[in-house]
């Protein structure tokens, strides 16, 4: 069972978006990024291509419950960026992420 | 492929539309995607919430000013729909009041420079009375009145004080 703590449960009631939505906040990580630059970035890390569909219903997830605000932009593609709360969910939920991974490992190496 | 927008509630066109337009063209056409954006339509009838969460983005430079904004109108700068009403309403009932007593004090004492002074406070006293029910209504009550009775008899007193120094020259 992986412990939760409050801030990684910003990311438990996703559903099918779960997956997504942590993939749009490692991106975002990085800086502020508009729709189409996020699909690239997470194709690149993860080898994953996600649809519009699948992006818009992740990001308006993320955008009301405040884990990112898209910022104002003169072309018509709106930049997103991480909130602090945001920040503080995906950091949370990759320290999850890691211990579970670590204990893993070292159950596969004493195997 | 833009048609497949049309699947989405308007409100949420009208939020995602053309960042989803863009994000669509570059994709390459196929069975996946189509049903990629068939999910994600279902997706926005079935919680149409999600829209209502940030209808405008914000500018970087925004949001300094609106904290600030925040802090000073002790409410916010953005009022609801709710509050506009409530607000405007007292207002209106306030010149009607202010109108009534104003005839009423000329019929009966002319024009002394009391009763000017009525005459010319009430527009700077409606504007109080309509931040006041805009802005302060959900403070404590007693921050209403102070603020609200203070506000109007210092005013009252400063506009009578001018029209006295003016029947005066």
């Amino acid at each position: 069972m992986i412990r939760k703590t409050k801030n990684d449960a910003e990311l438990d009631d996703f559903g099918r978006f779960s997956e997504p939505a942590l993939l749009i906040l490692v991106s975002l990580a990085e800086g502020p990024r508009h729709g189409y630059s996020m699909t690239e970035d997470i194709e690149a890390i993860a080898d994953v291509r996600l649809g519009p569909g699948t992006l818009y219903g992740a990001l308006a997830r993320l955008e009301a419950r405040g884990l990112i605000e898209a910022l104002k932009s003169e072309d018509r593609r709106n930049p997103y960026r991480l909130t602090t709360l945001g920040e503080r969910a995906l950091r949370a939920r990759l320290d999850s992420m890691m211990a579970v991974a670590r204990t893993g490992q070292r159950r596969l190496a004493n195997a | 492929m833009n048609w497949l927008l049309q699947l989405y509630p308007a409100r949420w066109r009208e939020r995602y539309g053309e960042e989803f337009g863009a994000v669509l063209a570059s994709q390459r056409a196929s069975v996946g995607l189509v049903l990629d954006v068939l999910g994600g339509a279902i997706d926005a009838h079935l919680y149409p919430q999600l829209q209502n969460s940030n209808p405008k983005p914000i500018k970087e430079e925004d949001t300094m000013t609106l904290l600030m904004l925040q802090r000073c109108s002790a409410g916010g700068p953005k009022l609801s729909p709710r509050d506009q009403r409530i607000a405007s309403f007292f207002m209106i009932l306030s010149a009607l009041v202010m109108a009534v007593l104003y005839i009423a004090l000329t019929k009966i004492y002319h024009s002394v420079p009391a009763v000017q002074a009525v005459g010319y406070a009430s527009f700077p006293a409606l504007c109080l009375v309509y931040g006041e029910a805009a802005y302060l209504r959900k403070r404590r009550g007693l921050t209403q009145v102070f603020i609200l009775l203070g506000g109007l008899s210092g005013m009252y007193l400063f506009i009578l004080a001018v029209c006295v120094i003016g029947n005066r020259f």
